[in-house]
């Protein structure tokens, strides 16, 4: 199956960072694959834990959403900062292939993993050869 | 401050050494570090950044290292600490493909790495601490006793 067919490239519009908010909110890198049964997306979301992520699907669009908690050690004083810490957001397209009832989600070590289902119809069936 | 991270530069392209000032005099402005998320400057594009990214922070007896590893089982993470040298060494999101599924879309960082930094004190090695959460570990560095400052009394 074709990435076209898939349909689920995430809005180019979206760079790396929006500030449209007042915090700088982040788009997690991911990693999406695909077998027979379902579409797989794996998103770097660290510092983000179970409480704090949030998956959501509205008009075909998912929008995974997780919030980093800030932790400074106390008593000490930011010498050297080589990443942002805040809010992580980031949509996608489903195409409609994608049996949105049955969307899971966890996040573990700060990678978020998200299973989208096909539906039955799309699944690819196997036909056997009749000898 | 001290320098945290060293870019290998290449000494024949100049334009290189022109990004690389871009860089700098932006972080002059925006006191933000280039290479973090969000502030990729044009340089950043052209020699990667180190693995993992780290945020560092300082007081008198030792520093607090947090380093972004989502992902990473904390087995696979080799911390090691010699003199006033730290070194990070792991692997992440080892490639496996499974019988049938295919790849749209590659974007986290998989492979190898290490990281090696330059502490400003030699090390209490064997006190370091070290802790993963949410895919973000913590390394706590105390200074060496021999090097913590010392207050010297004044004799009325």
């Amino acid at each position: 199956m074709t990435e076209q067919n898939v349909q689920k490239k995430e809005q180019e519009a979206v760079q790396k960072t929006a500030t449209t908010q007042r915090e700088t909110v982040y788009v997690p890198d991911v990693d999406i694959s695909e077998n027979s049964e379902c579409i797989r997306l794996v998103a770097d979301m660290p510092g983000v834990e179970q409480g704090s992520v949030d998956v959501s699907v509205e008009n075909n669009v998912m929008t995974v959403e997780g919030t980093a908690r800030f932790d400074p050690p106390e008593g000490y004083e930011l010498v050297g900062q080589e990443y942002g810490v805040g809010k992580y957001r980031r949509d996608f397209t489903l195409s409609d292939e994608v049996d949105t009832d049955g969307i899971k989600a966890r996040i573990r070590h700060g990678v978020l993993e998200v299973t989208l289902p096909k539906r039955d119809e799309v699944k690819t069936k196997k036909i056997e050869i009749e000898a | 401050m001290f320098d945290l991270v060293t870019w290998p530069r290449n000494p024949w392209s100049i334009f290189d050494e022109l990004e690389s000032l871009q860089d700098d005099m932006n972080r002059l402005f925006t006191g933000q570090e280039v290479g973090g998320r969000g502030q990729r400057g044009a340089a950043w594009r052209r020699r990667r950044p180190s693995y993992p990214l780290m945020n560092v922070w300082s007081a008198e007896d030792g520093i607090v290292i947090d380093a972004e590893l989502p992902g990473v089982d904390p087995k696979d993470v080799d911390i090691s600490v010699l003199g006033d040298q730290l070194t990070l060494r792991g692997k992440v999101n080892p490639v496996q493909v499974a019988e049938g599924e295919t790849y749209h879309r590659r974007e986290r960082p998989a492979g190898e790495f290490a990281r090696t930094l330059q502490l400003p004190f030699r090390a209490a090695a064997d006190a370091v601490k070290a802790n993963y959460k949410n895919g973000v570990l913590r390394l706590t560095v105390p200074r060496s006793e021999e090097e913590k400052p010392k207050r010297i009394q004044i004799e009325a």
